[in-house]
């Protein structure tokens, strides 16, 4: 019958690879594009691009300020992306994104009392909250009334940032009144997400150690059982699930006291006050995991796939849009919240008047780049942490603008919006995949 | 043998990757000839068609027109060589009348406009008067300062059979023209086929339908697999021959059915009114009912309503006025899921867009409805190895043919497709099924396993609502024919007592109990 047998032959690792070839060109072509505009420009690339990797990679501490970057923009990513999965287009990032910083800063700094875990687990919740609210808007907008959530949720960009310049600004009631400068105060401590140079005196006693450790082997027993279920091994003998996580939750739980206990010992991030690299880095990840994990392997997930894969398919199939639309703007928001709230909490520990850092625009392209696959998230992000990283010492050592960064980014986007071009370059033959429409028209 | 043929085509071969789509085609169309090309869907029919027409080159193999050899590289070129294309959806902008329609691309300006240089004046009355002596040539009847929206459809096909002559098209082709007709407007297409042949056209006509074939053709062209299998001509062959010639085994192609045994009513209508998206009444008062162990078939040309009803009883549409009665229960604001969970089950008309997601794999299809119940999730976790497994299960059951579980299911031919709707929908509880239109645009044999299917979903105890548009597949399955017009029902008669003749009259609206003078036919002229 049908000859394209293509899906056959070709194994999941290899399919996998063949994803990753048209991002990975893209890259690698606009990077030789933004060399030949500087050369063209009167500069030297090779200068320019050596100082682009020291400032990423190399330099000291630039790995965790390049991580420091990444944070946001995979939060970002993950939250543009699972808009996009459901067919919506969310570019109120930007505005979730501060609207989490401010509502994880006002319960850091007016909760007290709370223990750390408690407190911190709070500000972050209120901080998705209200990234949930402020997309959930549009969202709900849309699936009611037709109103095209793009309008909304730029609109809604705008509120988002005025409110957040009146509650910090000089006259704000969220201003510091002890600060000269426009910022709030600063969080408690209770409230801090912990950088990893805070992490020795933070891990200091045993019983906190062995809390840290016990809550790795419980998570990694649930996850590690649910994977052993899934692969479908033989259930029997020392190879049952149980089993399985049992080992895995106690060697884990092992590992992580005694890492715990010798952070000193290891150095680095974690001896150094002035490295700024948080656990919210590692937190971004988790959800990256986690929301691959939902959109995959849950009801939720598949529900939210078909509406943006075919609202039409969906509506016959007794899915619901108007129910799907609302909850995927919320999720969405929820995580652009987050980014905001691990933000603050984290890194910046109070908000700044025009505190913007346009995060939430260049996530829009990291979701794109990933092909809005919530793993490929996290590399495309890596990349854009880097890039935004690496172009100030990239712009000291060779003289060229930073802006040319955003050029690169640019040729980036557009490589990936227009893979026929790298497809043509580079003699590559398409693959299908389940990719997303971007957009349906206006309303 | 004194004239060369109109057309001729040797050893066309057109590769696609992985698809060898025309493989050696020979094809001789002679002068004045009627010449029905014959096959299923994906025999390369239009393929070989597109070569004719400019739109594809060939690998290998020439193309002569009156024994001259030629290279097309363009419908234009085409049309230049005296080649006409009616496309099966038609290329007409309704908004423009039937004039500014056919002189759409070869505008001529008035004699004055020269002096203006390429800004010119249209010249509509030469563009009428030319449109109003082909007309009465050939009789086709075509009013040139008509809008092409209010047109029936056979009126616009006979707008596009214009355009072609328009442009002086002497060898004509006609892909796939009956499929949006009524019978009688088929007879009236033969009939003008007929004059045109007459007048020394020559037609290409592709067709899937084996009466058009013996109505209307000189000579039969049978393809399958890119390849042609056959030729001859309607005396030396029967149905039955050239059934197996397209689909190359035997095929039944009249099912032998048992009489009915209705019981209880399962699906009843009582006064149902439905609007269509602006809000005009689609559906009118209608009152049905469908017992178990029946198949109702409603018969109508497409677009009177038949769309907006089915949407109505599968709660895609909201009901109008009316109560819809599912057993005992009575459907109210009810959700599509809340109807599938009372035993409906529904092949959509658009199987595409509605019955599948194309993107997904043909296992994830085959769960689209019931992803959310055990054993395919637990709670909110997806069960992916019962999905598998009922993939497994589904794909063995009703030969679905596609390369493996995860193919996309957009990637499968149209029958393979329909296979995985019936398979998933068969596969649930139910206890009434609603087919719309389910063999459109499938091949012989995949009609034939569908029919084969609800009959036997019929015997089983089910009840079978199935709206076609289809008048063969109406009298071959049902046990009562509801014909629907312009919204209403406007005869309900028993299968053994209806003949084809009263039916197709009553599609057109003559007839019927509940038919008024107004309610003619209207066809602008």
């Amino acid at each position: 019958m049908s000859n394209h047998n293509d899906f056959e032959k070709t194994s999941p690792w290899g399919l996998f690879l063949q994803q990753l070839i048209v991002p990975a060109l893209a890259v690698v072509t606009a990077l030789v594009l933004g060399a030949i505009i500087m050369w063209a420009t009167g500069n030297d690339p090779l200068v320019a691009y050596r100082g682009l990797l020291d400032g990423a990679f190399l330099k000291k501490r630039a790995l965790s300020e390049t991580l420091v970057a990444t944070t946001p923009y995979i939060f970002l990513g993950l939250a543009v992306a699972f808009g996009f999965k459901c067919g919506l287009f969310n570019i109120g990032a930007e505005g979730q994104f501060y609207i989490g910083q401010l509502a994880a800063v006002w319960v850091g700094y007016n909760v007290h009392g709370l223990p750390a875990i408690l407190h911190l687990t709070l500000a972050l919740g209120a901080a998705i909250v209200a990234g949930a609210i402020w997309s959930g808007i549009p969202g709900y907008l849309r699936a009611k009334l037709g109103s095209h959530e793009v309008i909304n949720t730029i609109m809604m960009n705008y509120i988002a940032i005025y409110l957040a310049d009146y509650l910090v600004g000089l006259s704000g009631p969220m201003r510091d009144p002890a600060s000269s400068a426009p910022q709030t105060p600063a969080v408690d401590a209770s409230a801090q997400l912990p950088r990893l140079s805070e992490l020795p005196a933070l891990m200091a006693s045993p019983v906190t150690r062995f809390t840290a450790a016990l809550l790795v082997a419980v998570f990694a027993f649930i996850v590690v059982r649910w994977w052993w279920q899934q692969r479908g091994n033989s259930l029997r003998g020392w190879r049952n699930p149980w089993v399985v996580g049992l080992i895995s939750a106690g060697g884990l739980g092992l590992i992580t006291y005694v890492f715990l206990s010798s952070l000193n010992r290891i150095g680095g991030p974690f001896t150094d006050r002035a490295d700024r690299l948080h656990l919210g880095f590692f937190l971004a990840i988790l959800v990256a995991v986690l929301v691959w994990w939902i959109l995959e392997k849950t009801t939720l997930g598949f529900e939210v796939r078909t509406v943006g894969a075919s609202p039409e398919a969906a509506e016959y199939a007794g899915i619901s849009i108007v129910r799907n639309f609302v909850l995927a703007m919320a999720i969405s928001g929820g995580l652009a919240g987050l980014a905001g709230g691990v933000e603050v909490l984290g890194l910046e520990r109070n908000v700044k008047s025009f505190f913007s850092a346009g995060y939430g625009f260049d996530s829009i392209a990291v979701a794109l780049l990933a092909n809005n696959n919530p793993l490929g998230i996290i590399p495309a992000g890596f990349l854009f942490g880097a890039l935004r990283n690496g172009a100030d010492l990239m712009e000291l050592r060779a003289g060229v603008s930073k802006q040319i960064i955003l050029v690169v980014q640019a040729l980036v986007l557009m490589f990936i919006a227009a893979p026929v071009i790298i497809r043509k370059l580079y003699r590559i033959r398409a693959i299908r995949e389940e990719g997303v429409q971007l957009t349906r028209g206006w309303g | 043998m004194t004239k060369p043929p109109a057309l001729e085509a040797r050893g066309i071969t057109k590769a696609f990757p992985g698809v060898l789509a025309n493989d050696h085609v020979d094809l001789r169309l002679a002068q004045g000839e009627i010449h029905a090309l014959l096959g299923e869907n994906g025999a390369g029919k239009t393929t070989l068609m597109n070569i004719l027409y400019g739109l594809y080159q060939q690998d290998e193999g020439q193309v002569f027109i009156g024994g001259q050899e030629v290279d097309i590289h363009s419908p234009n070129e085409a049309i230049a060589h005296g080649i006409g294309m009616v496309h099966q959806h038609f290329m007409l902008i309704p908004v423009m009348t039937v004039a500014e329609n056919i002189m759409l691309g070869v505008e001529p300006r008035t004699a004055r406009s020269r002096w203006l240089g390429f800004i010119g004046q249209l010249d509509y009355r030469r563009v009428e008067s030319r449109v109003r002596e082909l007309s009465s040539q050939h009789s086709l009847e075509v009013d040139p300062t008509a809008l092409v929206q209010t047109l029936s459809v056979g009126a616009q096909q006979r707008v596009e059979i214009m355009k072609a002559l328009y442009r002086q098209a002497r060898i004509l082709i006609l892909d796939e023209p009956t499929a949006v007709l009524t019978p009688q407007e088929s007879e009236e297409l033969f009939q003008i086929m007929r004059s045109l042949a007459e007048r020394g056209t020559s037609i290409i006509f592709i067709t899937h339908k084996l009466k058009e074939v013996f109505a209307v053709a000189d000579r039969i062209t049978v393809m399958r697999n890119g390849q042609v299998v056959g030729s001859t001509t309607p005396e030396q062959a029967t149905e039955q021959q050239l059934a197996s010639m397209m689909v190359g085994r035997e095929v039944l192609l009249r099912l032998s059915k048992a009489p009915a045994h209705p019981k209880e009513a399962v699906l009843s209508l009582e006064n149902l009114s439905v609007n269509d998206d602006r809000g005009q009444k689609a559906v009118r008062e209608v009152t049905l009912r469908v017992r178990a162990g029946e198949i109702l078939g409603i018969a109508g040309v497409q677009g009177n309503g038949q769309t907006e009803l089915v949407e109505a009883l599968t709660g895609l549409r909201p009901i109008a006025l009316g109560q819809v009665r599912i057993g005992e229960k009575t459907l109210k604001e009810t959700s599509p899921r809340q109807i599938m969970e009372q035993g409906v089950g529904h092949i959509p008309e658009d199987r595409q867009k509605r019955g599948l997601v194309l993107r997904y794999s043909v296992e994830d299809n085959l769960v689209l409805c019931t992803y959310y119940q055990r054993p395919f999730a637990k709670g909110l976790i997806i069960q992916h190895e019962a999905i598998e497994e009922n993939a497994r299960r589904l794909i063995e059951e009703f030969d679905i043919r596609t390369p493996s579980a995860r193919t996309p299911a957009g990637t499968l031919s149209g029958g393979n497709q329909q296979k995985v709707i019936v398979a998933r929908e068969l596969s649930r509880p139910i206890k009434l099924l609603i087919a719309a239109q389910p063999t459109r645009g499938l091949d012989v044999g995949s009609i034939e396993f569908l029919h084969r299917r609800l009959i036997e979903q019929r015997d089983a105890g089910y009840a079978v609502l199935l709206v076609s548009a289809e008048l063969d597949e109406i009298l071959a399955l049902s046990d009562r024919i509801a014909v629907m017009y312009k919204g209403e029902i406007i005869d309900t008669l028993p299968a053994e007592q209806a003949t084809r003749e009263e039916i197709g009259l009553l599609m057109a609206g003559v007839g019927g109990h509940k038919t008024s003078p107004a309610r003619q036919p209207v066809e602008v002229n």
